[in-house]
């Protein structure tokens, strides 16, 4: 419990500073401010509401982005061809921020789910797709040449040779997806969007309810950790059960 | 093969790259042309071309790019300075990082923009505003790094330092820190990325002029060209401060290539 | 047992006890100036242990390691410590210059004077024209020259070794071997030399120290003392025929645990 130290002497002191010193702010408050205004939102179910609608986007994102992903970085790994072939249009669309999207969603789709899954779709596909390509071409070789001396059709050989041999490491690079589906989903609600925790967050901020913004933040913190946690007990399950070593 | 037809081969791979990349420009030609996908949403490359030409040269277009860059390469360099600093600091002491590590782990996964609205009530809307946010969501990945670089320095090196009586500040100093240099340049290149992303979302909030706040406005009056000329500088941005990143930590890890 | 006046180094009753067990039983051992002194043994006989307790990595568990007469505490700058494992002992990202420069900056040695001393010493271990590469760049034996150097730099009053040709193929060995011993020769250095290696330390040693694994009241650590009385200087082929090298040879050779 050594890990609790520190943030609860922070806390205590941030709790002090808030009640004396800190009094009237409107950008800090008392933990046990924040607490009650945790409470309030629970109670009257914004709270459930909106991270249901953080995390329901930032999942249907996640979907999208990681099948796209997982798609085009097979075909791409398994024909060396079509890797290379393909390298410069992956290169030119991957460095472009998906943040820089946000407008161009806010143009097509308005405000609501559809915007900010396409957002969180385009950041997770790139890094699901070169993940995935990378793990296609680090298949153990022999394993190909089991399936050539077979003489397995591609259909079998990726169902029972190359996918399953890149089990583990898509589960790594869903971990990663997983991460980044959440943030970007957050940032899309502060930047834009209307909705969720991020959105939250920023009218407690704008109606000058300190303890209410920090009640959020505390809270989009809190649920990234467990979903990170979550996430890294999948991936470490699945390594086991693919007779890889863990992390 | 010998090393014309291998020549060759990256030759041909150069190419149908380019004819792929070719390829997709094309058929969003198409599309936008042919009125397929609305114009309004998906401008022709031309228009685009047009605007981001026009932009550059005659309107304010070079004058946001530089607003953005500087915001980020600024933040960048602090985010990475504190990140260092911090982590140096935690890092030489088993002790401090026992205890402090494990509440890291826990910020470690936060949205860097979430700090945004804490950042809003005590700076207001104004550039240091952003510049303090992208400070601090692009600290963490070098911060992080450099705690992992100084714990793993290998025995055998920390037995060299207390046989040539180093002292404990050379060691993390001299031994250390460039120990943990891979660690770093990953995490201060991650921290490229988040301090573009953060810069950008702090323009289009805080209404700092910049690329972030000009597809925005473009996006709300309608204007697709304009719109897609910033989103194609905002990735030129980010693939270009990549490269040279990737390049520097080239010439900064030669050591490693035997 | 008192020392004699030109003792560097002076085992007094040294016994260690790790995890519960008696890896030595009270040896006693004392090392002149100018001496080279080996020490084989059968794996886990505690020749590296008793090695590093003269560096000061380990503090016995009874009885004391004096140098100059004053019981060691811990390491010093005066007793270098040639690591089996070169390649964790050196700093990857410095060159071989600054690799030894390390030991003159961890004694404060004056900037002006330090490229000096680094190129003498470079001289010696003939490593001149290697100066600017990195550790990645050199072979193994080269590595390990390396490390010899900034030992040499360090000054010492005695130079332990851990069995530094180890790792090395056969004929790198042979090669290192007479480098050490010239060098040993012409510097007037007091080395105290570890190797499973019968025939190295024969080669090498101007005395022999056998230890036994798993040491009783009956049956100590410490199993055989010999001098070696070969002439010098030593070579290859010539010493490892004559006579009395196969005697010694016979003599010691159960003691390695056959």
């Amino acid at each position: 419990m050594r890990a609790l130290v520190f943030p609860a002497a922070l806390l205590v002191a941030l709790e002090l500073w808030a009640r004396t010193t800190g009094q009237g702010s409107d950008a800090i408050a008392p933990p046990s401010a924040a607490v009650l205004a945790f409470g309030g939102a629970l109670m009257d179910g914004s709270l459930l509401e909106a991270t249901a609608f953080t995390l329901g986007s930032a999942a249907l994102g996640l979907l999208i982005g990681a099948l796209g992903g997982l798609l085009l970085g097979t075909l791409l790994g398994l024909s060396r061809r079509a890797g290379q072939w393909g390298y410069l249009s992956v290169e030119v669309a991957r460095p472009i921020p998906s943040v820089a999207l946000i407008p161009l969603a806010m143009l097509v789709f308005g405000f609501g789910l559809r915007m900010e899954v396409s957002v969180v779709a385009f950041a997770c596909l790139w890094p699901m797709l070169v993940l995935t390509q990378a793990a296609v071409l680090q298949v153990e070789p022999r394993l190909l040449e089991v399936a050539r001396a077979l003489q397995l059709s591609p259909l079998q050989r990726f169902a029972w040779i190359v996918g399953p041999a890149i089990v583990p490491r898509l589960f790594v690079a869903l971990r990663l997806g997983v991460a980044i589906a959440l943030v970007v989903a957050v940032t899309v609600e502060i930047a834009a969007n209307p909705h969720g925790m991020g959105y939250a967050m920023m009218i407690a901020q704008q109606s000058l309810d300190p303890a209410l913004m920090l009640a959020w933040l505390a809270w989009i913190g809190v649920v990234g950790y467990a979903i990170n946690v979550g996430a890294l007990a999948l991936q470490r399950w699945v390594a086991r059960r693919m007779g890889e070593q863990t992390a | 093969m010998n090393r014309l037809s291998t020549s060759m081969v990256a030759l041909g791979n150069a190419a149908g790259s380019v004819l792929v990349l070719g390829a997709f420009i094309a058929l969003w030609w198409a599309a936008s042309t042919s009125g397929w996908v609305n114009r309004a949403f998906l401008p022709t490359p031309q228009a685009t071309l047009a605007s981001l030409v026009q932009g550059l040269a005659g309107g304010d277009l070079a004058a946001y790019t530089w607003a953005t860059l500087s915001r980020m390469v600024t933040g960048w360099v602090l985010a990475s300075a504190l990140g260092i600093s911090l982590g140096a600091l935690i890092g030489s002491s088993v002790r401090a990082r026992e205890w402090i590590a494990p509440t890291l782990e826990f910020i470690r996964p936060l949205p860097a923009s979430a700090v945004m609205p804490l950042a809003i009530a005590l700076f207001g809307l104004s550039g240091n505003m952003v510049l303090a946010v992208v400070a601090f969501g692009a600290m963490w990945p070098v911060l992080l790094a450099t705690l992992h670089g100084l714990a793993n320095v290998h025995t055998q090196l920390r037995e060299v330092s207390r046989s040539l009586e180093l002292g404990h500040f050379n060691f993390v100093l001299k031994i250390g820190l460039p120990n943990a240099m891979p660690d770093i340049l990953a995490g201060m290149r991650l921290s490229l990325t988040v301090s573009l992303i953060v810069s950008v979302v702090g323009e289009m909030i805080a209404s700092q002029a910049g690329l972030g706040q000009a597809i925005l406005l473009a996006a709300r009056s309608f204007q697709a060209s304009d719109l897609f000329a910033g989103i194609v500088l905002l990735g030129a941005l980010g693939f270009v401060s990549n490269v040279l990143l990737a390049l520097a930590e080239r010439r900064l890890l030669r050591w490693q290539r035997s | 047992m008192t020392p004699a006046a030109d003792t560097v180094l002076h085992f007094d009753q040294v016994a260690i006890t790790l995890g519960g067990r008696q890896i030595l039983s009270p040896v006693d051992l004392s090392i002149r100036r100018g001496e080279f002194v080996c020490v084989i043994g059968p794996s886990g006989c505690g020749k590296t242990t008793l090695l590093r307790a003269a560096a000061g990595f380990v503090a016995p568990s009874g009885g004391s390691v004096q140098r100059q007469g004053k019981a060691i505490t811990g390491p010093s700058r005066e007793v270098a410590f040639v690591f089996q494992d070169y390649g964790r002992a050196l700093l990857p990202w410095r060159t071989v210059q600054a690799n030894v420069s390390l030991a003159l900056e961890a004694a404060q040695v004056p900037a002006a004077e330090r490229p000096g001393r680094i190129a003498r010493v470079l001289q010696t271990v003939g490593l001149g024209a290697h100066a600017d590469k990195f550790p990645a760049q050199l072979s193994g034996g080269m590595q390990q020259r390396v490390q010899i150097a900034r030992c040499l730099a360090q000054q010492p009053d005695v130079m332990l070794m851990d069995e530094p040709f180890g790792a090395l193929d056969a004929m790198t060995r042979e090669t290192l071997q007479d480098e050490l011993a010239r060098l040993v020769r012409e510097e007037g250095l007091t080395v105290m030399f570890v190797t499973h290696d019968l025939e190295e330390a024969l080669y090498l040693g101007d005395r022999v120290i056998a230890l036994r694994s798993n040491p009783t009241a009956a049956l100590p650590s410490l199993a055989a003392l010999i001098e070696v009385p070969l002439p010098q200087p030593r070579d290859q082929l010539s010493t490892k025929e004559h006579p009395e090298f196969l005697r010694l040879r016979r003599e010691l050779y159960h003691y390695l645990g056959h």
